[in-house]
Formats: structure tokens, sequence, C-alpha cells
């Protein structure tokens, strides 16, 4: 009975169409933002969020940028991380070859350039769609790739196109420490997700979804595909392009273009299939949950062998991975398509029916 | 009926449909007035759909001529038909299924939303004051429909007969001024059939919509429509009030045989 509306009347329509109409998730995430930005840093060590928070959080916001286009928007993609490599490389440029440019508008300007190439990608969702759309953006993955290893220009030259980035400084100050860098990243995930969930709850979203759920009838009610479409490349690769960007600048300081892999994007994709698809919530409990995982692994099953008494080699470890990886997207795939944020939404509704069956 | 009907407002003209070597729809003749209701009956196959579909511009007749408030419609996408106040509901039901019956019902006013993304995502100036407005509105479709119960339910979980009235309320937040109904009854017990000849007639008495409906069930057609056009294998065999297709050799022959 802790969870429930009951007893909290709406008397007017704003106060119905609020962000969190109820009051418990109000206070939840506003403890959890109070945790993230002032606990976390007290308590948490560097190894903490230099190897686990940072690329949690620019993770989830891939897998959000991702989100928006496969679970909103209906688009299958597999181009995520070549559109993390445009902005990674595009902050590089911008700060770079523009003289003076602050920090973080080198990041918006990563966003917009990875919305561009974005939207050049969605260009063939116009005339295709689910499984050969898939394909296409497999075209944007392996291009990408190509081109920033072939043009020497974009990574200034270096060999192979490694580059490393430039110096972190805001306001005069610059971040050295893994905590301003996890205060920098939490700040402009948090931002770019209550952003998200602005645009899904309103008419932007809803033309998204109406376009997933029966593009006919979008287009009957006066929704021009092309231009929503379009929309929903440009924005989730605006907010591929800022992970990227992030990526590069805050988590490992020196990228290389083969670094944003197909694999990295299927990743963000089992990010979104386990967490939700269709969820801004999921895109953070999927981005944590791959993270964790290999974690977890790491440390159980040498413990759990050592317990049976089993020789145990390093790479059984990495084996095991991909076994259970494989594993879980199966499962999910068929057990509960809607991932772990649905999970979450059956236990608030049996909350709130509880003590009661129902 | 005390209402009153105004002057033409559709008029198509000698419309033919091909797909490939199928003829849909030849040189069929018809006009809609303004507020009245009218509907297009005929057997299985006859081209009803075809027809709805040529009205709200999805396909593209090769040949005719489409008047719609006097003027000579050019190619257009279903889109365009939108903001021109056309709206209209399907035989197999396509609500946004992984929605609520809010958000399907507010999808329906997207034309009149000026809003972009960006104020959305930073929900900042008209985007707020947007939402609100058009909530409104929406409640009122709501209140008008009955269906307040069931307006933060995800439409997938609804019964058949709901899913079809959340449909009818999402082509009535657009306001339009032409409504155009698929089988709005197919499927339906008679209780449902009788709410939504309720809110059909009720529709067109309050607002003044012009409906053009399809249904297969006689005797809601004979009793709520103003004219009925009869079309059989892509042809028009009848037109007029009631009375007169009823007694239509043609139409007689067409939904009972020739050998009667």
């Amino acid at each position: 009975m802790l969870y429930r509306e009951a007893g909290q009347f709406k008397t007017t329509y704003a106060a119905d169409q609020q962000i969190f109409p109820i009051r418990q998730d109000r206070l939840g995430i506003l403890v959890l933002l109070v945790i993230a930005f002032l606990g976390v840093p007290l308590l948490a060590s560097e190894y903490w969020f230099s190897a686990i928070l940072i690329p949690f959080l620019i993770f989830a916001l891939a897998a959000l940028g991702l989100n928006i286009l496969t679970g909103y928007a209906g688009q299958l993609s597999l181009g995520s991380a070549a559109f993390m490599a445009v902005g990674a490389y595009a902050a590089y440029n911008f700060q770079l070859r523009v003289e003076g440019i602050p920090i973080l508008v080198s990041f918006i300007c990563a966003g917009l350039t990875a919305a561009g190439v974005g939207i050049l990608f969605g260009l063939p969702s116009l005339r295709i769609k689910g499984f050969y759309l898939a394909v296409a953006t497999l075209a944007a993955q392996f291009f990408i790739v190509w081109c920033l290893t072939k043009f020497p220009w974009l990574s200034n030259n270096s060999s192979s196109g490694v580059i490393s980035t430039q110096k972190l400084i805001i306001f005069g100050h610059e971040l050295k420490t893994p905590v301003e860098k996890y205060l920098l990243v939490l700040s402009i995930v948090v931002f770019l997700a209550l952003a998200a969930k602005n645009m899904v709850r309103s008419a932007t979203g809803r033309a998204w979804m109406a376009v997933r759920d029966m593009d006919v009838a979008a287009s009957v009610i006066g929704i021009r595909l092309m231009p929503t479409k379009l929309l929903a490349f440009a924005v989730s690769s605006f907010y591929c392009g800022v992970a990227g960007a992030l990526y590069a600048f805050c988590y490992l300081g020196s990228v290389e273009p083969d670094g944003f892999s197909l694999d990295m994007s299927f990743k963000i994709l089992f990010m979104i299939i386990i967490g939700g698809v269709g969820s801004i919530m999921g895109s953070f409990l999927g981005a944590a949950f791959i993270l964790l995982l290999p974690i977890f692994l790491d440390i159980a099953l040498p413990f759990l062998a050592g317990l049976f008494g089993l020789p145990f080699a390093s790479e059984t470890v990495s084996h095991i991975q991909i076994l259970v990886f494989g594993a879980l997207i199966m499962f999910f795939l068929i057990v509960e398509p809607h991932g772990l944020a649905r999970l979450w939404q059956i236990a608030k509704e049996k909350l709130r029916l509880w003590p009661f069956p129902h | 009926m005390s209402k009153k009907i105004g002057d033409v407002i559709l008029d198509l003209q000698n419309i033919s449909l091909r797909f490939g070597g199928v003829k849909a729809l030849t040189d069929i003749s018809f006009n809609v007035r303004e507020h009245e209701i009218r509907a297009i009956i005929g057997p299985n196959g006859a081209g009803k759909s075809s027809m709805l579909n040529v009205i709200n511009g999805v396909y593209h007749p090769q040949e005719g001529k489409i008047m719609f408030r006097g003027t000579e419609r050019k190619k257009m996408e279903p889109h365009m038909a939108a903001r021109q106040n056309i709206a209209r509901t399907f035989q197999n039901i396509a609500l946004f299924k992984g929605m609520t019956v809010l958000d399907n019902i507010m999808t329906g006013r997207i034309t009149k939303m000026k809003a972009n993304f960006i104020e959305h995502a930073l929900w900042f100036g008209r985007a707020k004051k947007e939402e609100l407005e058009h909530r409104k509105v929406v409640e009122e479709v709501i209140d008008f429909l009955e269906i307040q119960h069931i307006r933060k339910t995800p439409v997938n979980r609804l019964p058949y007969g709901l899913q079809k009235r959340v449909e009818l309320a999402r082509a009535l937040a657009a306001e339009p001024t032409m409504l155009l109904l698929d089988e709005p009854m197919a499927g339906m017990n008679v209780e449902e059939k009788q709410d939504m000849c309720r809110f059909i007639l009720d529709v067109n008495d309050q607002f003044g919509t012009t409906i053009v409906l399809i249904e297969h069930d006689m005797g809601v057609v004979m009793d709520i429509s103003d004219r009925v056009v009869v079309l059989d294998y892509g042809k028009k065999i009848g037109d007029g009030v009631p009375d007169e297709v009823k007694n239509n050799e043609d139409v007689i022959k067409a939904y009972l045989g020739a050998g009667h």
C-alpha cells in the first residue's frame, strides 16, 4: 500500500500531465538524483568512477538514443556505434580546428554532426522497413568506420586513425579527476534523459509511436511520415553522437575507429532488448545489466569453480560470458520482449494492489 | 428529422480506379452534401472501401475528377486529406496499440499542434500550453463517447467494441467536417450497435459533421442515413433516399441474386 496513487487527486490537467504523475515516482527520482549527484561522489572509489559509473552513463545515453529510434519510432538500426564514432571524431575536430570553442559547444556540434549523418543514413527508411532497414543501417556502421580510417584529415593525420582527446576545460577549470568527469557526464545524461522523456510524452513522441504502431493510420490522421522518421533518426543520432563524444573525452581519452565496431552496436542493441524497448528507464537498466554482468561473472565464476575444486582458466570466463549473453537475449525475446522495464512495471502494478491479490 | 442539409461538399465525377488489370471502380459519380449521412452499400468486393480510400487520398484514381468544397483536388496524400478536415476510421481497427486510449485520441489532434520537437524536449514555449489545451478538447470527446473509465488503459487491453469506439474518438478529436466510417458496426452485438448508431447520429446532429458510412447492416443503414449509394462489382447501381434504394430492381438483384 506504499506505492499507489490513491488519495492523490488530480484537479487540473496540468497536474495529470506532469512528467511523473505519481508522488512516489517523483520522490524516487529526486532521491536517485540526490544520491547520484551528492552521495556517489562521496562514497565511490576512483575505480568505480572510471571503470563502471562513467561507461555506464555513456552507454545508457547511447542506448537511450537507439531506444528513441527503435523503441519509439520503430526503425531498427545497427549503426549506433558508428554514430558514436561520428560524435567522438566531430568533437575532436571541432576542438582542434575551431579556435577557442568551449568544450560543451563542441559536444553539441558533435551531436548535430551525428544527427546530420543519421538523417543521411535514415533516408532508406522512407522506402524500406524492419529487417531490410537494419541491413541498410549496417552500411552506416561499415562506411563510417572505413571513412575515419581512410581520410587522415579526420584524425589529424595520426597513424591508423587514433585520436587523443584534448583537455576538458569548462569555464576555465580543467576537469582531471574521475569524480569531476563523472559529474559532467551525469549532468549531460540527466539533462538529455529528461529531454527525451519530455519528447516521448508529447506530440513528437506520439507521432513516433503512431508511425511505429501503424503507419497507414498515422498518415491518415495527418502525420507526415518522412519528417517524422527522419526526425527520429536525427534525434537518435544526436544522442549517440553526444555519447560518442563523452566516450572519447570523459572515458577513454584516446579512441580509434575500430573501437566503434559492429560489436559495440550490437551491445547497445542488446541493452535496449534486455532493458526494455520503448522505455527511457529501460535504457538505463539495460546498460547497467550489460556492463555489470561481465564484472559479476569475473568475480563469481572463479569463486564458484574454487568452491567445487575445478580447474579454471581465465579465458573460460569470457567464453561463459558469451554463452550467458546469448541465453539471456533469447530468454528476454521469448519471455519478456519488453525487458527489465516491463518487469519493473509489473512489480509496480503488483505494489499498487498489495497486500490484496487483485 | 429537422436538420438542415447544405450544399454539395464533395462531388465525385466519373471515378475509375484500376489495380493493374483489376478494375476496382468503374465510372462512378455521386456527391455528398454538407451535414448529411451518406451510406455506401454493396456486396463484398463491390469497391466500397476503395471508394473511401479514394476520398481520403490513399488511392489515386486513374480517371475522374474529385471536387471538394468547390475546388478540384489534385494528386494528394493522406496527410493532406487530414489537413482538409477529413477524418476516418478503418474496417480493421487501426489504433496505435502500444499507446493508451488518451494518447491515441491526443494523436488525432496532431495536425492542430504547432510546437516543434525542441519545445517539446525542453517543455517550454507552446509545448505545455498546447498539451493542456488539446487535452481539454480530447476530454470533451471522451465525455461525448462515454469512455472516461478507460482513458489511461493501453488500447490492446480493450474489448473489440470499445476499441471501435476509441477509433471513432480519435477521428472525432480532429474536429472533422467530414467523417468517413468504414464498417463502424462490424462484429458488434446489438447493444454495441445501438450505442454506435446513437453516437453517429449525435455527432451528425451536434457538430453538423458530414458522414460517409460503409455498413452491411441494412436495418442500420436504412434507419440512419439520408441518402444511400449502392455499388456492385465496382459500378454504381443505385443512388437515392433509403426508400428508393430499397425498391430498386438492380439493388434487389445484386443482393438476392437474379432468380428470386
